[in-house]
């Protein structure tokens, strides 16, 4: 085989191998497996809930976007369809019950379930911010302590 | 921030409309849909807040943009980050009116074609949005559903120039909210 060709040949081997490279880890890359992400803080439910109340937008610069593990007095267990949602409560407002939502991963929704009113928890969860009644933490799981 | 002023007033008028029976969720759903000729774009929002004044039609519903959820990561990251710029404007928010709310009984249960009038604002720019949709009333729970199409450019969502041509100028909105009375 003649020079140019290996080249050829080679520059080929290389761009496919690139090809696949960037089609698997960038565009289709996967969500992360968020029950084995670490949290990057770990605060008191009440205090998150505070800052957010208090400043909202400080607060959503602060954790949005961010996995989060709060330790707090869980309210209470809500379950509608597959939505299983963990609820601190913090205050009350024209839509009830005000504080940290809490949306369970689908595989831990049995696991939630038994989780106890007014017990103590600590749960972890992606943070997508402050809809002005409630933070909303998702794809959460338990965190044994 | 004139838009929270908006919320905080009209949802102190709900609170204060004598006698009115509030309907309201915490779980609202909402789907977009667009499809193009790169490939179809998808995603789902289960945290949607949502309140109805039965006796005015008074309609709002938040939605925050960084809980839709795709197929794909990297296309979450590209709407997030790219298109509605979710970190500054972190919620989108529809304050309106079902306009003929006197035709929907809310006491019978049976399905109520409605038409909801109102604003939109998402990526810090507002339209008026006007739809049809229906409200089923069952056990005393409204189950609200309505589609509506809207247009990137109107909300000032530009679609990068590598991918202009592959990437449909219009969403499909699908609202989909079972509304509970409140205590």
């Amino acid at each position: 085989m003649k020079t140019w060709m290996k080249i050829l040949l080679g520059l080929f081997v290389v761009g496919l191998i690139a090809g696949f490279l960037v089609y698997k880890f960038v565009y289709n890359k996967q969500h992360p497996d968020y029950e084995n992400v670490a949290p990057s803080v770990t605060i008191n439910a009440q205090d998150l809930y505070r800052a957010f109340k208090d400043n909202k937008d400080a607060a959503s610069h602060l954790y949005n976007g961010k996995m989060i593990a709060i330790t707090g007095k869980l309210g209470k267990i809500e379950a509608v369809d597959t939505l299983v949602t963990a609820v601190f409560v913090f205050n009350q407002g024209m839509f009830g019950d005000e504080g940290i939502r809490c949306t369970m991963l689908k595989k831990l929704n049995d696991a939630a379930r038994k989780l106890q009113p007014d017990g103590e928890v600590r749960i972890k969860g992606y943070c997508t911010g402050y809809n002005e009644t409630d933070v909303i933490l998702e794809k959460c799981s338990i965190v044994n302590q | 921030m004139r838009t929270n002023y908006l919320i905080l007033l009209f949802v102190a008028t709900l609170s204060f409309s004598a006698g009115a029976q509030k309907y309201i969720t915490k779980t609202g759903y909402v789907k977009l849909f667009s499809a193009a000729s790169l490939e179809k774009i998808e995603a789902s929002n289960r945290q949607v807040n949502s309140v109805l004044d039965g006796a005015t039609g008074d309609f709002v519903f938040k939605v925050l943009l960084k809980s839709f959820e795709f197929e794909k990561a990297l296309m979450q990251e590209h709407f997030n980050e790219n298109y509605v710029e979710s970190d500054k404007f972190p919620n989108s928010v529809f304050i309106g009116k079902v306009t003929n709310i006197k035709d929907v009984n809310l006491m019978k249960d049976g399905v109520y074609d409605v038409v909801v009038d109102g604003k939109l604002t998402m990526h810090g720019v507002t339209n008026p949005v006007k739809t049809k949709g229906t409200f089923e009333v069952k056990q005393g729970k409204v189950l609200g559903k309505a589609k509506f199409t809207l247009t990137l450019a109107d909300y000032k969502i530009s679609i990068p120039g590598a991918v202009v041509n592959n990437i449909s100028k219009t969403v499909d909105i699908t609202v989909d909210v079972t509304l509970d009375k409140a205590n």
